[in-house]
């Protein structure tokens, strides 16, 4: 009895430990309803397929830390994607890392520009980074002229991102360690958790509240820039329109993970469990016989759930230790 | 002056910020007149009648002005209702292809508007301690997701019986009948926010919602009914789509959540709650509807409008800062 209560106090009290549950709940009632589902292959296109959502979800993971949010990240993604595609295109550039430099820079321009407006012109982050989703997604399809790079113009480049390549599995790899690392163990990660979690206390404490906001946003349109140059290697093309309304897919992992969209909480693993819960769902609804069609209203309502069940065991808990005080 | 309790201070800056709402509607005012001008010179079609004639595409977004005003003034955001025009649309259409008439046509779409709006707001009454943000991105996905499945494989639906939307079509003189409409509901909505106990309700509420609460506020009651009020309003705005498009499809509606949003704070209704009112959203939304045909005739890059309404916007949040940040050198000399 009283070890049982450890048990789900343990499960409810920590976010990841609840989340590799459902996880494992998912995917064990997925592999009965269809054996073949766990195979390597299946796997390698799930993080292959999410690789885009996952890499920008830690910096939206850093973004909804601060309390903000940032809507721009597929029109940055789009600008940085389109203008390595016409590098290529019109035989400006060839060379893949210069080609990842190039993109990344652009979108920590983008970010950073971002970052400078909401810090220093206390503009609310959605609105600001609305404006710049307008304004990237546009100049994409400004500077493509109603063209776009085919799969023959980007042909040398896209064998970084092809099927079979490592390439987009060791960028997520790194980048998920790195921000593990990051945001747990260095100065910078906990500034990022005490700008979040009180600005005026983490003012007051000496912590630049200005420049980590900056920062954080340059790194969300770093991402952002890199998943861009990804999409391009991983699709082989580079269309203005691309990834459009996606967004909102990684904000949704972000939210399944945990990520408080009122600052200071959320973690790394549950980013990753989040992105991945998405990932898993939208791989395995074709499998076990659901409709295509119907994917995005399952994966609208298991938002709903997840967020609604959130606040419901949230309560639960509240009211429990409420009880324990009176006792 | 430097007044030492905060009471002065207060009082000081409210009334400076009165005086910046003012000159803010004046401002656009001044902007809308300059947009028609660049539109007349640029374009020699730019007059009332082509106006009026391309108009009624962007009109149907304008409904839900008033009911994103509301919500915004709540504090609240509604990032669902462009996929709520999706869904009306669509049910509208399958309403209509199956050969009723046009009053069960108006019937479902706004009923389901309503229907959405009703859930929105059952979740965010509810579930207080979720951002509503969080609620209409899920509510957001949902909606698509029941118009992707009543649409089926294809994608799309065309109308059959195109008599059954035929009313809408009416024209009351040169005017399309969604002018009318949105004259009025404009009217009304101004009236309401602006003169009515209720309408200072919704400031109260989203300038403080606990100190509204204690005040005797029935705070979830009225967000509840704001956010039913969008839904029926971006069905109404479907209804219309439909009627100026003759179909819906998985695409209807993308994104007009961001430009209802953006009409509201370019407008200079502060997402933050309690500031802004409908007047300033209404003349922003003329601006770029004009903006729109304007560069439209003269066949420039469509696209690039994106990048002008996104500056736009931008600047128009940051002036506010920028003119307290030129003020307060000012305030220290003297």
């Amino acid at each position: 009895m009283q070890k049982d209560k450890s048990l789900i106090k343990k499960i409810t009290g920590s976010r990841e430990a609840s989340l590799v549950v459902v996880l494992i709940v998912l995917l064990a009632v997925i592999s009965v309803m269809s054996p073949s589902f766990l195979s390597l292959t299946n796997i390698s296109q799930i993080f292959r397929n999410n690789a885009l959502t996952m890499l920008m979800a830690l910096g939206m993971l850093c973004v909804m830390l601060t309390a903000g949010i940032d809507i721009s990240i597929t029109s940055v993604l789009a600008f940085s994607g389109m203008t390595i595609g016409l590098m290529q295109k019109y035989d400006v550039l060839h060379s893949t890392p210069l080609l990842f430099l190039v993109g990344m820079l652009i979108g920590t321009a983008c970010g950073a520009l971002n970052g400078l407006i909401i810090s220093k012109g206390k503009v609310a982050p959605i609105i600001c980074t609305m404006g710049a989703m307008y304004i990237w997604r546009g100049m994409a399809y400004v500077i493509s002229n109603n063209s776009w790079a085919s799969g023959a113009d980007v042909s040398g480049f896209s064998d970084f991102g092809k099927e079979g390549s490592v390439g987009p599995y060791v960028i997520l790899a790194i980048a998920y360690v790195v921000f593990f690392i990051v945001m747990k163990w260095t100065k910078f990660g906990r500034k990022i958790y005490a700008v979040g979690s009180n600005t005026e206390a983490a003012r007051i404490s000496g912590i630049n509240v200005e420049k980590t906001i900056i920062s954080v946003y340059a790194i969300m349109g770093l991402l952002a820039g890199l998943a861009g140059v990804l999409s391009v290697s991983i699709y082989a093309s580079a269309q203005p329109n691309m990834q459009y309304g996606k967004e909102m897919d990684v904000i949704a992992a972000c939210v399944i993970g945990g990520v408080s969209m009122n600052g200071g909480r959320g973690s790394v693993v549950g980013t990753f469990l989040g992105a991945l819960i998405i990932g898993v769902i939208a791989k395995a609804l074709p499998l076990i016989g659901i409709d295509a069609i119907a994917q995005n209203l399952v994966k609208g309502a298991i938002i709903l759930v997840v967020v609604v069940l959130n606040v419901i065991t949230q309560r639960m808990i509240d009211r429990q230790a409420l009880l324990r005080r009176e006792m | 002056m430097a007044g030492k309790s905060g009471r002065t201070i207060a009082a000081t800056r409210e009334s400076g910020l009165k005086d910046k709402l003012f000159s803010w509607e004046g401002a656009l005012i001044l902007v809308l007149i300059a947009v028609n001008i660049l539109g007349a010179t640029l374009s020699p079609n730019y007059n009332v009648t082509n106006i009026l004639r391309e108009s009624p595409r962007y009109l149907a977004e304008i409904f839900m002005l008033f009911g994103m005003a509301f919500i915004l003034v709540l504090g609240d955001i509604d990032i669902s209702v462009g996929s709520i025009v999706c869904l009306t649309a669509t049910v509208g259409c399958l309403v209509s292809n199956a050969g009723h008439g046009v009053g069960l046509v108006i019937l479902a779409c706004l009923g389901v508007g309503l229907i959405c709006g009703m859930v929105n707001g059952f979740v965010a009454t509810r579930f207080t301690e979720l951002p509503t943000m969080i609620i209409t991105l899920g509510t957001q996905i949902v909606f698509r997701g029941i118009a992707e499945v009543a649409l089926g494989s294809g994608g799309s639906a065309s109308m059959t019986n195109l008599q059954s939307v035929a009313p809408l079509r009416a024209k009351l003189g040169p005017l399309p009948l969604s002018f009318f409409i949105v004259l009025v509901a404009a009217v009304i909505f101004i009236i309401v926010l602006n003169k009515t106990t209720f309408g200072r309700k919704l400031y109260a509420i989203g300038s403080n919602k606990t100190t509204a609460y204690y005040t005797g506020i029935e705070v979830q009651q009225i967000r509840f009914f704001s956010f039913s009020l969008i839904g029926f309003l971006a069905g109404l705005c479907g209804l219309f789509l439909l009627a100026s498009t003759y179909g819906a499809n998985t695409t209807t509606g993308n994104g007009f959540e961001m430009e209802v949003i953006a009409m509201c704070v370019f407008g200079g209704i502060a997402t933050t709650g309690g500031k802004g009112n409908i007047i300033g959203g209404f003349i922003a939304a003329f601006i770029i509807v004009c903006l729109r045909i304007a560069f439209g005739q003269i066949n420039m890059n469509t696209q690039l409008i994106l990048v002008i309404i996104g500056v736009m916007l931008i600047v128009s949040v940051l002036i506010p800062s920028i003119s307290t940040a030129f003020k307060k050198p000012k305030k220290k000399t003297s």
